[in-house]
């Protein structure tokens, strides 16, 4: 009952016609920038930030999550029709969704996709309201040791699951806790690394280094490449699955959607993992596997359903512990921040609208996202058909202007420039930026923790192994570094640069 | 061998021992009270190590997993790519001198041209167009505090 009055506050507030607007107004910048190849939900989502400095800390925050759970929906769009993948959590469908479309199956690739991510949304939807309000309660008896070592064992899971070289990863997630040493120390107030320009003293803002790394650099590798996209000129038809391909894929989307889910809880998971593992998961159980890669409808419910609920779970460890699990949550973190929420157990109590706000739009959002993506695909396809040379100075623009109007200053465009170049560089050589954005995030909170634990335990470092939470995490973060060196161990990471999707 | 990636391994090495100094330099403290420069030391060391274990690794393996110098620089339209660089960085010095309106239409107008030969007619009409729009969307509809420039506006 319970639970019921707080679902009925959170449809009230979502219901709100300026909630209920920029839920909208969030769910449709996810398809568009989805869809568009080249500008992922993260660089979305910082561009759009200081624009809700004038709302409510909700209504914020439901359209950046709308912003994430839409690019979901979207990227399946240009995956099937271009074979470019819209977003990153998109890569997989690529493979038998493009496949379709060249046989004419566009049509059953697209509403299969669609309907799928529906289904997965609502069913993590119904997750995490299930699970989020025990979750608090538990998280009440974290201390910093608890604190410090799930956030050691987020990173590590981040980095053994995303990137082809683990120690590489690590790299970077060393480098996103040096840049977040930047600026004034917490405890001391003693200036760290802020070469005596004051705009530094507060840090390296996380919106240019976000715009830097994934929309600039992005921008850069763009520009270098001569991609030719063949989008399909013919109608797309048949939107509406057939009972032989619900009868097909209905297993695929069930099984999609807990992997996706229990990924996207897990601290360093997310939607990119939550695809690969359960199209993996899908071609060694499936009767016929040599048809994967060919055009199986399968292939594209799995990946589609698996990001999807994905995108709902990683709310959980964000709104229950205050801990982002990947660099949208990062984001997501720092909107909160600057609204003056903070996230953790204690945000269900102190800020009941927020919470079952949010999680009521998510039910909402993704009834729009069923209507925006089967009746107007027709529109996505012609916006596909935007020529880049158009399309880029945009990008470039709104990046522009998305890190000055934050402060009002040249040095967050001037920082955002530079990590421009760090991004294009590191996608050249295949570095990931996601570690280094998670570390970046996560630095200033696990050095206050540390540095707390220390004090505490008088300098010694068995606080973190002696309480029982602590040691679970560190013990598993340890195994998850030694299990690669193992000579029986095959990494499962992918690195999304060396991906070849053709 | 791949240079790219050992000339990667010993700029790390050379950051994260750079960072090390500026942590010492700050006050590494001591475990039961740690200073400023205790995490960026900390965060330094461990920078350090993992790109020296990466760099023994490449030597023992000849760099074999990674992409081919040839294959990372080739097909780089360099002239594109400083081009764009250098307007960008030349536009967010005169930003605030020019203002948003002549800066960005300046900008634009170089952006257009610098993908696709076009007609300058339509990159003219292009660029204000687009200056117009981003004017009202950040200046009118999220009062941004955009910068007037010497002419004032």
């Amino acid at each position: 009952m319970d639970l019921f009055n707080q679902l009925f506050l959170g449809f009230a507030v979502v219901f709100q016609p300026v909630n209920l607007f920029y839920c909208f107004i969030g769910v449709l910048i996810g398809t568009l920038v989805g869809v568009l190849p080249g500008m992922g939900p993260v660089a979305a989502m910082s561009l759009l930030l200081p624009a809700t400095f004038h709302t409510t800390p909700v209504a914020s925050i439901i359209m950046l999550a709308g912003i994430y759970y839409g690019a979901m929906y979207g990227g399946s769009t240009t995956s099937i029709l271009v074979n470019i993948p819209g977003e990153a959590a998109s890569v997989m469908t690529c493979l038998d969704g493009y496949q379709m479309a060249r046989q004419g199956k566009a049509g059953r690739a697209l509403g299969i996709s669609a309907f799928g991510s529906f289904i997965a949304g609502s069913i993590g939807i119904i997750g995490l309201v299930l699970i989020a309000p025990p979750l608090v309660d538990f998280a009440l008896k974290f201390g910093p040791p608890e604190y410090f070592s799930l956030m050691v064992f987020g990173l590590t899971i981040l980095t053994f699951l995303t990137s082809a070289s683990m120690v590489r990863a690590l790299m970077m997630a060393a480098f996103g806790l040096i840049v977040g040493t930047m600026g004034l120390d917490n405890i001391s107030g003693l200036a760290r690394f802020t070469f005596n320009i004051p705009e530094l003293l507060d840090g390296v803002g996380l919106v240019p280094v976000v715009m830097g790394l994934f929309g600039i650099s992005e921008v850069f590798l763009n520009i270098e490449m001569k991609v030719k996209r063949e989008v399909f000129t013919t109608k797309v038809k048949g939107l509406l699955p057939t009972l032989q391909d619900w009868a097909q894929s209905i297993g695929a989307i069930l099984r999609g959607t807990v992997i996706g889910f229990f990924l996207g809880i897990l601290p360093g998971g997310g939607a990119v993992i939550s695809s690969f593992v359960s199209y993996a998961i899908e071609k060694r159980i499936s009767k016929h596997p040599e048809e994967f890669g060919k055009g199986t409808i399968e292939g594209v419910a799995a990946p589609e359903s698996a990001n999807n609920s994905a995108a709902q779970g990683a709310f959980i460890p964000l709104l229950t512990l205050g801990i982002p699990s990947n660099v949208v949550m990062a984001m997501l973190l720092g909107a909160l921040i600057i609204h003056g929420v903070t996230p953790g157990p204690l945000l269900l109590t102190q800020h009941p609208e927020l919470f079952w706000g949010v999680v009521a739009s998510m039910y909402v959002g993704n009834i729009m996202l069923l209507f925006l993506n089967l009746p107007l695909i027709g529109l996505w396809v012609q916006l596909l058909k935007v020529p880049y040379s158009i399309l880029f100075p945009l990008i470039i623009l709104f990046c522009l202007l998305g890190s000055y109007s934050i402060n009002n200053s040249t040095m967050d465009v001037a920082i955002m420039m530079v990590f421009g170049v760090i991004g294009y560089l590191m996608k050249k050589i295949s570095l990931e930026a996601a570690p280094m954005v998670l570390a970046f995030v996560l630095g200033p909170m696990m050095e206050t923790a540390l540095r707390q634990s220390l004090i505490k335990s008088k300098g010694s470092f068995s606080i973190f192994f002696t309480r029982p939470i602590s040691a679970t995490c560190l013990i598993l973060a340890i195994a998850l570094m030694v299990i690669p060196l193992l000579p029986w161990f095959r990494r499962p990471g992918v690195s999304l640069e060396q991906e070849d999707v053709k | 061998m791949k240079k790219t990636y050992l000339v990667n391994d010993l700029v790390w090495i050379t950051f994260a021992f750079v960072v090390c100094l500026g942590g010492l330099k700050l006050g590494f403290g001591s475990f039961h009270a740690p200073q400023a420069g205790f995490m960026p030391f900390l965060a330094g060391l461990l920078l350090g190590i993992l790109a020296i274990v990466d760099l023994v690794q490449g030597f023992l393996h000849k760099w074999e997993r990674d992409k081919p110098d040839k294959v990372i620089w080739a097909e780089i339209h360099w002239g594109k790519l400083i081009t764009t660089l250098s307007a960008l960085i030349l536009y967010t010095i005169l930003f605030s001198t020019l203002g948003f309106l002549i800066g960005t239409f300046f900008l634009l107008l170089f952006l257009y041209q610098v993908m696709e030969r076009k007609s300058w007619g339509v990159v003219l009409i292009a660029s204000g167009v687009t200056t117009g729009l981003f004017y009202v969307a950040f200046k009118i509809g999220l009062d941004s505090q955009l910068p007037r420039g010497f002419l004032g506006f």
